[in-house]
């Protein structure tokens, strides 16, 4: 298998040198194959969300090694580490993070924006990429006016614009019901099946995690097994 | 402004009579008196009084020799006509308006429209009543002055306001240019005992003492109204607003650069600032124009609230616009563009999660 994602030693200390020191992370190595579902288990304030940051370049690592293929992007300056963001990566946030003020398309069209394309042009494939999902019927509506599952469902379409290499989703279950679940299930394990797509979750929810190809478990910052 | 605008025209001195500290009427061969004194360019005599429009407000009657009146103004050059023309020498009974009489009469729903060409009547002192012909409207931008007055020649307005042929209200000087002023006024004044001299710019403090004081507090206003407007939207937008500070955390997730999103929300910011500031001075202009700007026009605009109807009068240039626009963007720029970039400068991880 090929890996997509490998991370060596890697630490992330909260608060660094003061009486509230907190190692989030603590020399963590790993590596994500390619077109697997990763999933990444164990009890809230483990350290799941903070390594996913960290793979996710959204947060730098105190110390260690975030390597996509043999490129090390734990000291590149923001600049790079926005550019491989926007062009390999793709989120689902726990919390969602949809914008309130635009519509479904134009949320799903947002990766595409920042990738130069024409605001029209990456609103027709945010159409296709959201009737894709079965919301075709609410391309126009706004955040306000979704169902829960279906602000997942404008979540998983944002996040697969970009065409990314790795999908990162934090407890991608929060704030959906069993059904819609079950749904998003099927349409992560499509895109693995057919687009050799990658994909790190963490959850704590034991459904969840029964959907990896591979699991790993988290205590105290650490992988425990 | 408006009081340069009002002033700009108007003659560099003026000569009066006292007695007994009464204003009284000028003896007309103070005119020739006053030609002899060197530096002089012009004097002509001025009548002028107010007349009774007829539901109490006061109309100022001004009579004046139009072909010296009229060669001063086409001297200055400014556009005080916004329509006709000005009163020539064999005119009688022929009136400029001010634009307060024409919204007057439109106000108060005459039979007549006010314009060039109509006929309009006035109260004389006696209580008969004498027609005029309108040939000229003053424009609005020596409204201060011009509002609610009606300029026609010095036997008309003899005629309306009862005063003799061989006395004036007072006598309008221009000097020399590149004379000295307060040299010229100071010969007059010694010259004529009971005179009372008063220079433009004894008018102009005059008039600043009027309104100046009450602009400052007017500046005041303004200026309590920008920080409120700038606390509020320093509110609505800084690191204070969380779903900003996630929006701009969101952006740089997905992979916008710094510049990306400083410039949507410098566009933002702009946008909203010109739609506020629009918005504004629509409202300004129903609120004056429409309104008569209730409670603010008693207070800025005192005694001159008699004579002046239809709110606070307004002389708008491109800079006040532009100052405007800017009080009204650049507030609502600093305080969404200089959080947003602290944010975007941040490890989204950091702004996202809020810690």
């Amino acid at each position: 298998m090929t890996v997509t994602v490998r991370t060596e030693n890697l630490w992330k200390t909260y608060g660094g040198g003061g009486p509230h020191q907190v190692d989030a992370v603590r020399d963590v190595t790993i590596e994500i194959e390619r077109g697997e579902i990763t999933a990444i288990g164990g009890p809230s304030g483990s350290g799941k969300t903070t390594l996913l940051s960290l793979v996710g370049l959204l947060t730098r690592p105190t110390k260690g090694k975030v390597l996509y293929g043999d490129q090390d992007f734990s000291g590149l300056s923001e600049v790079f580490r926005t550019r491989a963001r926007r062009q390999r990566i793709g989120f689902i946030f726990q919390a969602q993070y949809l914008i309130p003020q635009l519509t479904a398309v134009e949320n799903v069209a947002l990766p595409m924006l920042c990738l130069d394309v024409p605001r029209s042009e990456a609103e027709k494939l945010a159409a296709i990429r959201l009737s894709s999902l079965g919301m075709n019927h609410r391309l126009d509506f706004r955040v306000a006016e979704l169902s829960g599952g279906e602000q997942q469902r404008v979540s998983i379409a944002r996040s697969l614009m970009n065409a990314p290499e790795i999908l990162i989703a934090d407890e991608p279950n929060a704030s959906i019901d069993e059904k819609s679940a079950e749904e998003l299930h099927f349409v992560l394990r499509e895109m693995v099946e057919r687009n050799k797509l990658t994909v790190l979750l963490a959850s704590h929810d034991a459904q969840v995690l029964n959907w990896a190809d591979r699991r790993l478990n988290m205590r105290d910052g650490k992988i425990v097994d | 402004m408006d009081v340069e605008a009002s002033l700009g025209e108007g003659p560099d001195l003026i000569v009066q009579k006292l007695i007994g500290g009464r204003q009284v009427l000028v003896p007309l061969d103070w005119v020739n008196n006053v030609s002899e004194t060197s530096g002089i360019r012009l004097v002509t005599p001025r009548v002028w009084g107010y007349s009774d429009a007829g539901d109490g407000r006061l109309l100022t009657i001004m009579g004046v020799n139009a072909t010296e009146y009229g060669t001063i103004f086409g001297a200055v050059g400014t556009d005080v006509l916004a329509g006709g023309r000005f009163i020539m020498e064999n005119d009688t009974r022929r009136m400029v308006v001010g634009q307060g009489i024409v919204e007057m009469m439109a106000a108060s729903g005459a039979a007549v429209t006010i314009s060039v060409g109509s006929v309009l009547s006035l109260i004389t002192y006696n209580g008969s009543l004498i027609e005029f012909v309108i040939v000229g409207v003053f424009s609005a931008d020596s409204k201060i002055q011009s509002y609610d007055l009606i300029m026609t020649d010095i036997s008309s307005a003899r005629m309306v306001l009862g005063v003799d042929n061989s006395s004036c209200t007072d006598v309008a000087v221009w000097i020399n240019y590149g004379s000295d002023l307060n040299g010229v006024a100071f010969q007059l004044d010694s010259s004529l005992s009971q005179a009372r001299i008063l220079t433009r710019d004894a008018m102009k403090n005059t008039m600043l003492r009027t309104y100046g004081g009450r602009a400052g507090v007017a500046a005041l206003l303004w200026a309590c109204v920008l920080v409120t407007v700038l606390l509020l939207v320093f509110t609505a937008s800084s690191a204070g607003s969380e779903e900003a500070r996630r929006e701009v955390g969101l952006l740089k997730a997905l992979g916008f650069d710094t510049v990306d999103i400083l410039e949507i929300r410098t566009v933002e910011s702009v946008t909203l600032g010109a739609l506020g500031a629009n918005f504004g001075i629509s409202l300004a202009i129903v609120f004056d124009f429409i309104l008569g700007a209730p409670l603010l026009a008693g207070y800025l605009l005192g005694w001159n609230l008699v004579l002046l109807n239809g709110g606070i009068p307004l002389a708008v240039s491109s800079a006040t616009i532009l100052t405007v626009l800017a009080a009204a963007i650049v507030p609502v720029m600093v305080a969404t563009v200089v959080p947003s970039w602290r944010n975007a400068i941040t490890e989204p991880d950091t702004v996202l999660r809020g810690v």
